[in-house]
């Protein structure tokens, strides 16, 4: 669907948790990764505790990616995952690098260049619910605390599955809901209170951390991220929770 | 394996090991030259209790990487326990230790073998890194005080399990010597045997009254 049939049909979503129109969405999502783009590894750091770098580990470990295989990194910001996995493909792979965010795309390859890992590495901007990619042309789509941001999941589900190889898989790494209902409490508490508090802190931007906690509440539970993925033709859906379940890493195999 | 572990603590376990084992290869190039041989090499490690499993994957450029998640075939697995593992681990003589323990090896035992034996003969040049931290003279000193130090413990350590097991054996008499305890096994062996014996003639002996009286 078009931004100019959402806008007129008046389709609404959900911005954290504001309810917008779906033409909307996109640009807001912007405004806040314009805004943390700079800090954003920072700022990763310090609200997990550096536990992100775990969530990854194990995410990248799950791609079980190969030498001289092609990966497409979505939402892929700053590059750290797209780091690893341009080492893991060697030479002989491609690793794409994609994000809708301008701002974004630009530390990610300023930090890449940086550390070196040129050669098999490529940004693209884009968005993930229309990916510019032939057919079964990519081995392995990873998308780490993106795909919560995108406007239309299910559409953008079903173009990251159009664009996998048969066999190729998916790894979707995004907060979920926490297993257990005392650390759901610390959680929101923590989300909710020291958050933005944080954002203000560190970034001096506390409605840009707001809406990272608002959107996380707003994003599908574990159970049914798995549905849509299964919806949009993956097969051998399976999750995996993380430090409790505040995080969940999903995989699907493209049939 | 599905094991019931939260995938990050495992994975921040293993980052920590990965790490140290690494660093200390670093500082010990010619274990770093060994292992780089044994490049490609998968090595799975499945233990029961705790249920974990555990990939050592030798990388080309002699460095070790561990994860809890592999799909590369392994040159060779090890089950057990946690006991049997690190009694492995800390045996003077790997291969002796294997075949004697309740482990069960699935392959090539050969890589396993080699990668314990480096590990346990891994010398690390703890000096280079103090030297680069704190120059030549006060690193090398500092050095020579922790070798001293760790010299000292390992001593102290030998002297102590030596001492301790006298005590045990000989003045306290706390537990028996294993001669005398595996002469004791075998007097039970010829004692049951004996048994045996005695059952079979005590059965003949009723069967032959059994038919005399019919």
């Amino acid at each position: 669907m078009t931004d100019k049939t959402n806008a007129e049909s008046g389709e609404t979503t959900h911005f954290g948790f504001e309810t917008v129109n779906k033409n909307q969405k996109e640009s807001l999502v912007r405004g806040v990764f314009d805004s943390v783009a700079s800090r954003y590894d920072v700022m990763n750091d310090l609200m997990s505790a550096g536990i992100h770098r775990l969530w990854k580990r194990f995410t990248i470990e799950l791609s079980a990616v190969r030498p001289g295989q092609t990966v497409l990194d979505i939402a892929g910001g700053t590059g750290d995952l797209a780091a690893k996995f341009s080492h893991l493909v060697g030479d002989d792979g491609k690793v794409l690098l994609a994000d809708i965010n301008d701002s974004m795309l630009k530390v990610g390859r300023d930090r890449l260049l940086d550390s070196g890992a040129v050669g098999n590495l490529h940004m693209v901007q884009c968005d993930a619910q229309m990916l510019p990619f032939p057919d079964a042309s990519i081995d392995c789509i990873t998308i780490a605390f993106g795909l919560r941001n995108v406007t239309d999941k299910d559409m953008a589900l079903r173009s990251m599955e159009r664009i996998l190889k048969p066999g190729g898989r998916l790894l979707v790494l995004e907060f979920s809901k926490p297993v257990n209902p005392v650390l759901e409490k610390i959680y929101d508490t923590y989300s909710f209170r020291i958050l933005p508090m944080m954002g203000q802190l560190i970034a001096n931007d506390a409605d840009s951390y707001r809406y990272l906690a608002e959107s996380i509440r707003k994003h599908p539970d574990q159970e049914t991220l798995l549905g849509m993925m299964e919806d949009a033709g993956l097969v051998n859906c399976e999750y995996h929770n993380m430090t409790g379940g505040i995080v969940a890493v999903h995989r699907g195999i493209k049939a | 394996m599905n094991t019931d572990h939260d995938p990050a603590v495992i994975t921040a376990v293993l980052m920590a090991a990965e790490g140290a084992i690494n660093r200390s290869l670093e500082l010990d190039p010619a274990s770093a030259r060994d292992l780089a041989d044994l490049s490609g090499t998968v090595l799975a490690v499945e233990c029961w209790a705790p249920a974990l499993e555990v990939f050592a994957i030798v990388e080309a450029d002699g460095r070790l990487h561990l994860t809890s998640y592999s799909e590369q075939p392994c040159n060779v697995r090890v089950r057990g326990g946690l006991s049997d593992f690190l009694t492995l681990a800390t045996a003077e003589d790997p291969a002796v230790t294997l075949i004697n323990s309740d482990l069960e090896i699935i392959g090539n035992s050969a890589p396993l073998i080699a990668l314990q034996t480096i590990v346990a003969k891994m010398q690390p040049d703890w000096e280079a890194p103090l030297v680069e931290v704190l120059g030549d003279v006060a690193g090398h000193q500092l050095a020579n005080l922790l070798r001293q130090i760790f010299r000292w413990g390992q001593t102290s350590s030998q002297s102590l399990r030596r001492q301790l097991s006298e005590f045990i054996l000989e003045e306290g008499r706390l537990s028996p010597p294993a001669a005398e305890l595996e002469y004791f096994y075998q007097e039970i062996d010829t004692l049951v045997l004996k048994v045996d014996r005695l059952e079979s003639r005590l059965k003949r002996l009723a069967h032959r009254v059994d038919s005399q009286i019919q």
